[in-house]
């Protein structure tokens, strides 16, 4: 057990600068949601709503999404692996180095230092950094798998070599540019050709970010908190390939009636269709997973996070298919019914598959239980709120905003001429947005306790077990 | 697939990156190469180094997080950013050809404020503009726009924006050595402000959506719904929902340092007023119509041509609205002088 201790510590890092990241994220997401409503909270230049979005977004993605995923999937790794990592001094090395990065990443973007590419925003100096912090990652992954001590690669790590491949590929293509200063470059791609690129990355970022990865979570952690097998092999064998191979098709339904030619968006919306039968078969089979015995929803307080969690992962994709079709495209693209969507599914389905495996993860290290199944409880009912509130808002208001950008009279003239009449409206939403997004940091940060406590009881029972007096505290 | 391929690394990871490749190549790789996607509209030209500067003030600031910049080929949405002025057809939405030197592009993904991808048509005020960047409260009301004020106390930087050009051309905009030379006169003494007002006038500039030129100006026709009280209440809800008072004020009184008053002794910058049907000719024409009424205006002032929006019998409306606006006016005010006097006394 040894051999795997300076390892955990490590993931632990990853989990805890993850935790941290996911905090400053979700603060600035609600200091940008009451701008939206109270102009006179941006605080220019460096604290306005047009720099803020992007730290929101890459902090949470990047800071957040990806953090927790370096941790949980070198988890996954070792033990699917039954091996400590082969390059562990590396991994730390790749810690530091990621808490540095995100740490510039944020004061870059709060300086304007953008490539105005979404979830693309950072400058080419931090992309090298990423890069190469992406290879880190890699190394350590196919080097500890090439080493493994279990023949039979589990469905886990398919989506985790999936991963690593993928967002290789598509952040190398989409951050081609020319530098023109150590702190500005321009897109190598032109017009048509740079929307085409930076959406088959912006989705696939959305795919290989915050689906194969958290999937990858899903189809470990479920069967070892519930104790229950995954329900169908096979089905699991078909959902992956036909996953990972439909989504790279689809970026383009981002950019449904643009001048990118007809051909390209027809071709991504009949895949993002397509898309609709891999997700839903990881859907039922997690479904039938806990299906073969309910009873788990009362007697283990994770599995309804991972219940939920896919709840909302099938959800978001019907959901995002029918955006994808032209006629829905037309009424709700540009409004913040999109913002309503993407929350589902980094509120709702990744936020709580990641922290349902931290609290199986985090008292594992210490072999210990977690401290408090009622914190974990009130986090789950906060967040699910939260979420739902934050969700449903922000669909009404932008259905109402579509219509109104789209009523004419008979005459074929506009009826909301002023285009003032369409935002004011969204004015109540938006303070029903802050709120559900107080609810939700509520939640987080019940849940940030309840990890920080189980390491506090974790280390007070290792420092009990090895008879040492206990250090002053660092 | 069952079976051997799960128990080997190496053959599996192969097999992964072929199905994510396929996708890539057909969907991302291939129109690279296609001709549909590398279209030109004719005469397009690169920024001059003011707007280029404004696009980097665009770009930094992160404008296109709630600004896009593409008209979709929607009724309401050619109507709604006047794409419907165009003569040509192709003209009323954005095309591809448009953008053949944007890097990057810069269509966005929310409208939290308008489409800008026209604006250079839609508001050609350069005031207008600088005065609602600076405080876009002041102009328009319930504005959930950042205040840009700081911008104006920016100087720009000829030396950097020569730099920004230079690795403009190596990704294939055609900048020459003059262009480069000229920067430092174009750009003396002009701040991040006039930059980044010059970039949104140029916004959609590229091809002709000018409304139809060519109004008679008939001074001496008169206004057929002087006397109808039905006109006045039409043109005064015409002229909110046209959002004229977002630069004439709410009730025609003009706003300084953006649009004149409409109701008050000056014309066009000169003292006297003239007929009704000069005020019909400058909402159908715009700017354009000033030399035809023999008054100068404010120079490069941005009235815009409400011809293609507006029937004739909307604009006479509207005209009868101001009209009795300035009768108002001018009946009340003597009166409303001697109230506050009384009072005082």
């Amino acid at each position: 057990m040894n051999d795997y201790r300076y390892d955990h510590q490590t993931v632990q890092g990853f989990i805890l600068s993850a935790i941290f990241w996911g905090v400053v994220g979700i603060l600035i997401g609600l200091l940008i949601s009451v701008q939206l409503w109270a102009p006179a909270a941006n605080f220019a230049p460096y604290l306005t709503y047009g720099r803020l979005r992007a730290v929101h977004t890459n902090g949470l993605a990047f800071g957040l999404g990806v953090g927790a995923i370096f941790g949980l999937s070198y988890w996954i790794v070792m033990r699917l692996c039954k091996r400590p990592l082969l390059f562990p001094r590396l991994a730390r090395v790749q810690l530091w180095l990621f808490n540095v990065g995100i740490a510039l990443a944020a004061l870059s973007l709060m300086a304007g230092q953008t490539q105005s590419l979404e979830y693309a925003e950072l400058e080419w100096p931090l992309d090298i950094a990423i890069v190469v912090l992406w290879v880190m990652f890699a190394v350590n992954v196919f080097g500890t798998i090439a080493k493994r001590n279990e023949q039979q690669m589990y469905v886990s790590l398919w989506y985790v070599i999936a991963t690593v491949i993928a967002v290789a590929v598509l952040y190398l293509v989409n951050n081609l540019s020319i530098p023109a200063g150590w702190d500005k470059s321009y897109h190598l791609f032109a017009g048509v050709n740079s929307a085409n690129v930076q959406w088959w990355y912006g989705h696939n970022a959305v795919g290989f970010v915050f689906t194969t990865p958290i999937l990858a979570m899903f189809y470990y952690f479920l069967p070892k908190a519930t104790g229950l097998p995954i329900f169908s092999h096979r089905l699991s064998i078909v959902a992956f390939w036909s996953l990972v191979f439909a989504y790279l098709w689809t970026g383009a339904h981002h950019l449904v009636y643009t001048p990118l030619p007809d051909w390209i968006q027809t071709l991504a919306i009949v895949f993002t269709l397509f898309l609709i039968a891999p997700s839903w078969g990881s859907v039922v089979n997690g479904y039938y997973t806990v299906g073969q015995d309910w009873t788990k929803m009362r007697s283990n307080y994770l599995t309804k996070f991972f219940v939920l969690g896919i709840t909302f992962y099938g959800l978001q994709t019907v959901q995002g298919p029918t955006q994808a079709l032209r006629v829905v495209s037309q009424l709700i693209h540009y409004t913040d019914w999109v913002p309503g969507h993407v929350h589902m599914g980094t509120m709702g389905w990744v936020t709580m598959v990641t922290a349902a495996s931290i609290y199986h993860v985090i008292p594992r290290i210490y072999g210990t239980e977690i401290y408090s199944e009622r914190i974990a409880n009130v986090h789950f009912w906060l967040v699910l709120v939260g979420q739902l509130l934050f969700s449903i808002t922000m669909w009404i208001t932008g259905i109402r905003q579509g219509w109104m950008w789209k009523a004419t009279d008979a005459e074929g003239r506009l009826v909301y001429r002023n285009f003032m009449e369409t935002v004011t409206g969204n004015y109540p939403y938006w303070h029903t947005r802050t709120l559900a997004g107080i609810i939700f940091t509520v939640g987080m940060l019940f849940f940030v306790t309840n990890v920080l406590m189980t390491i506090r009881k974790g280390r007070a029972l290792e420092r009990g077990a090895s008879g040492a007096p206990a250090p002053a505290a660092a | 697939m069952a079976g051997r391929i799960y128990s080997k690394a190496f053959p599996f990871s192969v097999m992964a990156l072929v199905a994510v490749l396929a996708g890539t190549i057909v969907t991302m790789a291939y129109p690279l190469v296609r001709p549909e996607m590398h279209v030109k509209v004719a005469g397009l030209a690169p920024l001059g180094p003011l707007e280029l500067a404004g696009r980097d003030v665009y770009q930094r600031e992160g404008c296109v997080n709630c600004h896009t910049q593409t008209v979709r080929p929607l009724k309401s949405e050619v109507v709604r950013y006047k794409g419907n002025r165009a003569q040509e057809p192709t003209g009323r939405y954005s095309l591809a050809g448009e953008f053949a030197y944007d890097h990057p592009f810069l269509w966005g993904s929310k409208r939290t404020g308008p489409d800008l991808a026209f604006e250079g048509w839609i508001k050609p005020s350069r005031d207008w503009h600088a005065a609602h960047y600076a405080d876009p409260r002041a102009l328009v009301a319930r504005s959930n726009m950042p205040a840009y004020a700081f911008l104006a106390k920016e100087q720009l930087d000829a030396a950097e924006l020569q730099a920004h050009m230079r690795a403009l051309r190596k990704v294939g905009v055609p900048y020459t050595d003059e262009d480069l030379a000229a920067v430092p006169a174009a750009v003396a003494g002009k701040t991040a402000m006039d930059g980044l007002v010059a970039y949104t006038l140029s916004l959609g500039k590229a091809v002709n959506r000018a409304a139809p030129g060519g109004i008679d100006v008939e001074l001496d026709a008169p206004n057929p719904l002087a006397a109808s009280v039905e006109a006045v209440v039409k043109g005064k809800a015409l002229f909110e929902t046209n959002g004229c008072g977002a630069c004439h004020g709410d009730e025609a009184h003009g706003q300084e340092g953006v649009a004149p008053s409409l109701v008050d002794g000056e014309f066009l910058g000169v003292a006297g007023d003239l007929p009704d049907a000069a005020y019909f000719a400058m909402i159908k024409g715009g700017s354009d119509v000033k030399p035809a009424l023999g008054r100068p205006g404010v120079p490069d002032g941005g009235m815009q041509a409400y011809g293609a929006d507006l029937s004739d019998e909307d604009v006479w409306s509207i005209v009868a609205w101001l009209r009795n606006q300035k009768a108002h006016e001018a009946a009340e005010h003597p009166e409303h002088e001697d109230a506050e006097h009384g009072k005082k006394e």
